[in-house]
């Protein structure tokens, strides 16, 4: 099964990052320099100290960057580990362990120049050594890396000086540089990782600007700062506490008490009532939003009946109003979706319009496709009352043309298991995006991706290669024109309906200050500070 | 109980096999290649037949090993004995705060029979038992920690660590659950205290002319709590599983956010240790309300006695 989902407007224990668009950054403005990189801090001057309190939507399970395979790890290992790149808030990638890096003219070579003088918690020298370590963990296959397939097209790692690492490529692999800013970039301790062995978990040990403490499941994890940090100054805070609220309400009642300082899922039917609380004079809480990077649709089984019928397809499809899901039913917290990038992400395409919804054309499309008085089918879906009311809008939606939907309930896990063996007619299932757009589209539309990502079971020479040649090609906007020709082709063939992407926020504390917000949604805390 | 024991297990096996998913697929990332998916497998034990795989577990259980998560490694045994006090201390919380309510209210409503006491301590236990967990938690959080800001909105702090602060996380929890429990043990305690305040022997003691308190407390009430202690029984079954919500809501770090966490992992030894140190709990507790029995009622005699 897959690594990340998002299935409704709070998610699933599995991926559920949010990622905001580069765009909308006005209210993180508010609070911190927009765009700027962490340096800026650290002359901006923040107060030194305090204890920072967040509250994540669920338990992250497993510390290890290397083996971790749910989003809300993810939230953790920001401050616990660097990457070798990041990105800034608008998406840009920017150095990070790795302080520069050139492609070679083939696109097979990835040469990185590392930071000197950055060291590990433990006091181990981080170098092109412990660079080529790292890699060799991921790719060992006695072990269980959950990286492994992020890394897949990569031949060899040579140290070729101490501080110069490359990375070699089977062929070309332009979505590489992003994935280096994510879990497959984070570096750990050699020393400790050998020590630890599978325990790594639960000793972690990184380079990130605060270091491991404790970690009591479903309870907390205790970060303290890293005083050998290597962005001087940073970080301000001395001690972090993560804390995890898997219901949406208590989450949300513990950041307006003041119990918390950032949560990082806002439940989408309550941003609108959270908006106006924030403004009511004393609150001391602030919303923050930005534009999408998750998007959410409804896969169509193209292995069986009804919806092996491309007509039958297009017909649901057409039925679907999708600014009403999002302004109506969602309350404005997200965009209609006609593709499957959202506006935050870098191959987010403008001029690709949202289709309005057009009944008369539905019922050309079921009398072309033999089914002139319509017909029924399954549809199955996660639990959830932003799910259920997005279902039985799309259930009254096609129920006027004449398609009947039954709406089948399933436990997450159960779902994914269901439709990873075809046993679905449609599916409700989301996906939580990524920086690089490749890993937004690939394995969804591709034979790679059957059963576990592309649960229409959908196959199309022309897709393919399409994809495959935007994974060669090195220049985003020449990406971007690929990618834009295959929504084309999916948009006609309609294995997935698309609905909505929900937009990106943060629910923050007014004490919390000097907090970037970032368009993957993570939480990075090395230059936030907390005011008196 | 070591019969008892070895079904559960069997249950608790053949249930948790049956959940549909496979653990190594939802920890690995995407586009998994097939050698890692077998390589997580064969490290989790996976790949063996399940009756190997039971075998495993329950020769591993008698050696004392419970196993490990497999999350991230973590021992099971010693996570399920470090939740264990969490989640006791707030069932027995429960516990005082159901009694301290239900114990007066029950013999109040049934020595004032047919009286607006009577019908308002019954709608409030009807109130009481219809008012989901969850729902009630959330609005005491709304108004203790958000409005009069009296208590903290959730966490824990142990007994051992700061008493003060482990009572303030654990007032509201431990008054959800009691509610509840409350009402159940009110009804039940009323029913049975109109029955035997028309017995004979309390006839004779409001006869001989005790007082009417003294007649409820001293003769009644004790008599009148035998029912109301096998219900108790029962419903710390109820307790537990109505810890699974009232910890999630709470962030309470016991058995029940643990169980949660687990199921939706597909976490099988850690959800396994659970599940089998729940099903101990309850046996325990069976036995303790025998004893119990034969504590308040000398006429009951445990398995064994002569009479």
């Amino acid at each position: 099964m897959a690594s990340s989902r998002a299935t409704r407007g709070r998610i699933t224990r599995r991926e559920l990052l949010r990622y905001g668009a580069a765009g909308a950054l006005t209210a993180a403005g508010l609070l911190g320099a927009p765009g700027s990189m962490p340096m800026a801090f650290a002359q901006g001057g923040g107060h030194r100290g305090g204890t920072l309190r967040v509250g994540l939507d669920s338990d992250p399970p497993n510390l290890d960057p290397h083996r971790s395979s749910a989003a809300v790890d993810r939230q953790v290992f920001q401050s616990l580990y660097d990457k070798l790149m990041d990105t800034d808030a608008n998406l840009k990638i920017v150095p990070m362990l790795a302080a520069s890096w050139s492609v070679s003219s083939d696109g097979r070579t990835f040469t990185l120049k590392l930071r000197q003088g950055v060291q590990f918690h433990d006091g181990t020298p981080f170098n092109a050594q412990a660079v080529v370590y790292n890699f060799d963990r991921m790719r060992d296959p006695k072990f269980p890396s959950a990286r492994r397939s992020e890394i897949s097209p990569v031949t060899a790692v040579v140290a070729t000086d101490p501080y110069t690492v490359e990375i070699r490529l089977e062929r070309p692999y332009s979505p590489l540089a992003y994935t280096l800013t994510d879990r497959a970039g984070m570096m750990v301790s050699p020393a400790a990782a050998q020590k630890a062995g599978l325990d790594f978990a639960l000793h972690p040990v990184g380079t990130g600007a605060f270091s491991f403490v404790e970690k009591i499941p479903q309870d907390h994890v205790t970060l303290r700062r890293n005083p050998n940090y290597w962005m001087k100054g940073l970080p301000y805070l001395d001690q972090v506490i993560f804390r995890s609220f898997p219901d949406d309400n208590a989450r949300v009642a513990n950041l307006k008490s003041g119990d918390l300082d950032i949560i990082n899922i806002v439940p989408p039917p309550q941003v609108k009532q959270i908006t106006q609380d924030a403004k009511q004079p004393g609150a001391g809480f602030r919303l923050l939003e930005h534009g999408a990077f998750a998007y959410n649709g409804i896969w169509l089984n193209v292995t069986k009946p009804p919806f092996d019928n491309k007509a039958l397809r297009q017909a649901f499809s057409t039925a679907i109003d999708r600014t009403a899901i999002a302004n109506a039913v969602l309350q404005g917290a997200a965009y209609p979706a006609y593709s499957f990038f959202p506006n935050g992400t870098p191959a987010y395409d403008p001029s690709w319009k949202i289709p309005p919804r057009d009944p008369a054309l539905a019922k050309e499309k079921l009398q072309a496709g033999g089914h002139a008085g319509g017909f029924d089918c399954t549809f199955m879906m996660a639990p959830g009352q932003t799910n259920l009311a997005i279902a039985q809008a799309v259930q009254s939606m096609v129920g006027e043309v004449g398609i009947q939907l039954r709406i089948q309930v399933l436990e997450f896990g159960t779902l994914l298991d269901t439709m990873s063996k075809f046993q679905h007619q449609a599916g409700m299932v989301g996906w939580s995006g990524r920086p690089d757009p490749d890993f937004d589209i690939y394995p969804f539309v591709t034979k790679s991706g059957i059963p576990d990502f592309n649960y229409a079971g959908y196959v199309n020479d022309q897709v393919q290669n399409l994809l495959d040649a935007a994974r060669v090609l090195q220049d985003m906007s020449q990406r971007v024109r690929a990618y834009s020709q295959v929504t084309k082709i999916l948009a006609d063939d309609m294995p997935y309906a698309w609905l909505y992407c929900l937009k990106e926020y943060k629910l923050v504390s007014t004490k919390m200050r000097g907090f970037v917000q970032v368009p993957d949604g993570m939480i990075r805390l090395h230059s936030v500070w907390l005011a008196s | 109980m070591i019969p008892v024991l070895f079904f559960v297990s069997v249950i608790i096996f053949v249930l948790i096999n049956l959940i549909p998913g496979d653990a190594a697929r939802l920890f690995l990332g995407e586009e998994a290649p097939p050698d890692a998916v077998a390589a997580l497998r064969h490290e989790l034990g996976l790949d063996q037949p399940v009756y190997v795989q039971y075998l495993r577990w329950v020769g591993g259980m008698l050696h004392g090993d419970f196993g490990y998560s497999f999350k991230d490694h973590r021992p099971v045994l010693a996570t399920v004995l470090e939740k264990i006090p969490v989640t006791g201390e707030l069932t027995v919380a429960s516990l005082l705060v159901a009694w301290a309510i239900a114990i007066p209210a029950g013999a109040l409503a049934a020595w004032r029979q047919r009286t607006v006491t009577d019908y308002g301590a019954s709608a409030a236990a009807l109130v009481g038992l219809s008012i989901p967990n969850f729902w009630l938690g959330i609005m005491l959080i709304y108004l203790f920690a958000v409005h009069l800001r009296w208590l903290p909105a959730s966490g824990w702090t142990s007994l051992t660590h700061d008493p003060v602060r482990n009572v303030r996380a654990l007032a509201m929890p431990a008054s959800v659950l009691g509610l509840v429990l409350a009402a159940v043990v009110m009804r039940q305690l009323r029913s049975s205290m109109v029955e035997v305040l028309s017995a004979d022997f309390v006839r004779t003691a409001k006869a001989k002319g005790l007082a009417g308190g003294v007649v409820v407390i001293r003769h009644a009430l004790r008599n009148a709590v035998i029912p109301v202690i096998t219900v108790m029984g029962i419903q710390m079954g109820t307790l537990l599983g109505g810890a699974v919500i009232t910890e999630t809501i709470f962030a309470v770090p016991g058995l029940g956010q643990l169980a949660v966490n687990s199921i939706y992992g597909r976490d099988y030894p850690m959800l396994e240790g659970v599940v089998l140190f729940s099903a101990l709990a309850i046996l325990v507790i069976n036995l303790a309300v025998d004893i119990v029995y034969s504590l308040i009622d000398p006429r009951i005699k445990l398995a064994g006695g002569r009479s």
